[in-house]
């Protein structure tokens, strides 16, 4: 596999046991994603987009096949050490519930930087610009219920992004926001991937997504039905 | 040190909850500190009792007497024993006593006695012998011919104030002992099975019925403060310096007294019992509440790459705060409470007795134990209550939290 092959998953099956009847949510997944890809995971409901980002980001275990990220074998790894992993590999935005709410929008953003211990200068330096760089500079001291849903994913994607992990991974980050605000999340987006080359894989419905995607992989009944580059 | 920071916010986010939790918690040290104040109270009371009524703080014998009393076993310059004791930091009073048996009679009547040899002004001054005449008066000082019987010893001999008592006993010369006393009070010492036998007679006529001029079995120390009763033997040990003499405090002269004692020490059972049963019915419920309903917190935590065992300590920590502010409450309200108890007490309904004390008001104390023991109680029982909560939380799958929304 290349170098700049950072997602690399081989036949992935994932089956859910389901209440007695089990739930075939994956069925023989390959996939390839290179470095820089704004990538969107399409489909119908229940075709397997989160079972597959679970997958990817080693939060859940796929009943059979292999996860490669930037050349890690996830299987072998021990809980802890996949914790660390993901914490310096992997970003996360979720569709709700994202932030800690006891925590203040800077804390949030913080977070997995003092997980990872790095030097309070530098923490705040970086969360500084990140706020800045998603428009939140005057936020910092708010707590997450005092902002609104789109300022709210702002914050989730600042604390994504603001380690530099290779890979954020983004399951309907939209679904919550109304057109404007998700468009704007987007361009956003947008703009950082191709700033800082990191993959972004997003699961969605939203056309808008699926506009601004550099690459469209969709799914159906959990396998991979077509996937197109886009010029 | 985010733990702590997301742990206090938290506490601080669930008003509801904390109060609970701590309510719980400060009820059960509460009550427990009270428990442990209050019995601790009335073993003091009854040690107090025990010991400075009856068998005084410290005893000095010569050489193995308390094992194996012998009339032989004697001090024979007791009064100068008694100058170097009372010298002693700490000591309070001294009395030397004189002990045999022997048979009484009084008109018809005969029973076994215990000769009880007594200097009359210091055994008021240390055991407070005065107190426990119930009829007539104590013995004269000077010595006249005068005996007090312990309550018991009089109904079984029927005497009265007034009768005499023909002692017949041995001499330490081997001569056959007696004399004719006569009666001028009766004495009640709290214990039953010694008033049965006690026969008090001025010490020197004992001694001279005795022929033991000028010698002693015994030499009884009271000390100002009980707690130092210890430390006390060992300074009048090396005051006396005398290897042949034995200087033993009460818990040792009353061996049998002190274990039971230890042994018996409910108040801090029970209370432990009590906060752990709170504690837990408290916290158990109100613990695995909140992490339920934070579980998509915890997934997001875990997602981003917080470790399970930093995840567990969270839950712990939340609780372990809640349970040192629960337990300074709980120390000024028990304090306060044991505080109120020592000084107004508590009456009971009915007069008991234990170890031949009675007793109808009990006394509470304030100690470091009563703090000490359900400080140490709410910490352990709130800690592993929550191990529970805390491992659920830890094991939470994010896959799964995410999903349940
Ligand atoms: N924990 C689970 N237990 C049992 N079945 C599950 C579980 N999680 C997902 N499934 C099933 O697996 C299949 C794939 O689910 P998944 O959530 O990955 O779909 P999706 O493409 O993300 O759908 P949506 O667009 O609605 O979010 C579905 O049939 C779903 O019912
Ligand atoms: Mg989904």
């Amino acid at each position: 596999m290349a170098n700049t092959d950072v997602i690399v998953t081989e036949k992935i099956t994932k089956v859910y046991a389901g209440n007695g009847v089990p739930v075939e949510a994956l069925r023989g997944v390959d996939l390839t994603i290179q470095q820089g890809e704004f990538t969107a995971l399409v489909g119908p409901s229940g075709s397997g987009k989160t079972t597959l980002l679970n997958i990817i980001s080693g939060l859940d275990a796929p009943t059979d096949g292999k996860v490669w990220l930037s050349g890690k074998l996830l299987s072998g790894m021990s809980g802890n050490e996949l914790s660390d992993f993901r914490r310096d590999n992997i970003g996360f935005i979720f569709q709700a519930y994202n932030l800690i709410p006891v925590l203040t929008v800077e804390e949030n953003v913080e977070y997995i930087m003092l997980l990872q211990r790095v030097s309070k200068a530098e923490r705040h330096r970086r969360v500084a610009a990140m706020l800045e760089e998603v428009g939140l500079a005057g936020f910092a001291d708010r707590n997450p219920p005092q902002l609104s849903g789109g300022q709210q994913q702002r914050v989730a994607i600042a604390r994504a992004m603001v380690s530099e992990p290779a890979i954020i991974l983004a399951d309907e980050p939209t679904a919550n926001l109304d057109s404007r605000t998700g468009a704007d999340l987007l361009d956003m987006m947008s703009h950082l991937n191709v700033q800082t080359n990191m993959i972004f894989v997003f699961s969605t419905h939203d056309p808008m997504v699926m506009e601004r995607a550099t690459r469209l992989i969709t799914l159906k009944d959990g396998q991979v039905e077509s996937d197109e580059t886009k010029g | 040190m985010m733990t702590l920071k997301i742990a206090f916010r938290n506490i601080f986010r669930q008003k509801r909850r904390t109060i609970l939790t701590a309510l719980a918690m400060i009820v059960g040290f509460t009550l427990s500190s009270i428990f442990i104040g209050w019995s601790d109270g009335a073993y003091s009371d009854i040690i107090a009792m025990f010991t400075q009524n009856r068998i005084g703080h410290i005893q000095v014998h010569r050489g193995d007497y308390l094992d194996k009393p012998s009339i032989y076993k004697t001090m024979d310059d007791y009064e100068s024993i008694g100058e170097t004791i009372g010298s002693v930091k700490g000591v309070e009073a001294w009395t030397p006593r004189v002990y045999s048996a022997g048979l009484g009679s009084v008109g018809e009547k005969s029973t076994a006695v215990q000769i009880i040899g007594i200097d009359v002004e210091r055994e008021v001054q240390a055991t407070r012998f005065d107190k426990k005449i119930i009829d007539g008066r104590k013995i004269a000082a000077q010595p006249a011919h005068e005996a007090v019987l312990g309550k018991g010893l009089a109904r079984n001999l029927s005497a009265m104030v007034g009768d005499e008592i023909v002692i017949v006993s041995q001499g330490a010369d081997g001569s056959i002992a007696n004399d004719l006393y006569k009666i001028v009070g009766i004495a009640e010492s709290g214990d039953d099975i010694a008033d049965r036998m006690a026969c008090y007679l001025h010490i020197a006529d004992a001694q001279e019925l005795l022929v033991l001029e000028g010698r002693s079995h015994e030499v009884v120390v009271i000390v100002s403060n009980i707690n130092r009763v210890l430390k006390i033997t060992e300074a009048i040990e090396t005051s006396l310096n005398d290897s042949t003499l034995d200087v033993a405090p009460w818990q040792v002269v009353a061996k049998d007294f002190y274990r039971a004692m230890q042994a018996d020490q409910q108040g801090d059972a029970i209370g432990r019992i009590i906060i752990m049963l709170i504690v837990a019915i408290g916290v158990l419920n109100t613990v695995l509440m909140s992490v339920l309903e934070r579980t998509s917190e915890y997934g997001v935590l875990k997602a981003v790459g917080t470790k399970p065992g930093q995840i567990f300590w969270l839950v712990i920590c939340e609780v372990l705060i809640i349970a040192v502010g629960s337990i300074v409450v709980g120390a000024v309200l028990g304090t306060a409470a044991n505080h109120l108890l020592s000084i107004y007490g508590i009456t009971m309904p009915q007069e008991f007795t234990y170890g031949g004390i009675k007793f109808q008001t009990m006394y509470a104390e304030v100690n470091a134990r009563s703090l000490i023991i359900p400080a140490i109680t709410v910490i352990l029982s709130a800690g592993l209550v929550s191990i529970f909560p805390a491992l659920k939380a830890a094991r939470i799958l994010p896959a799964r939290a995410m999903r349940a929304h």
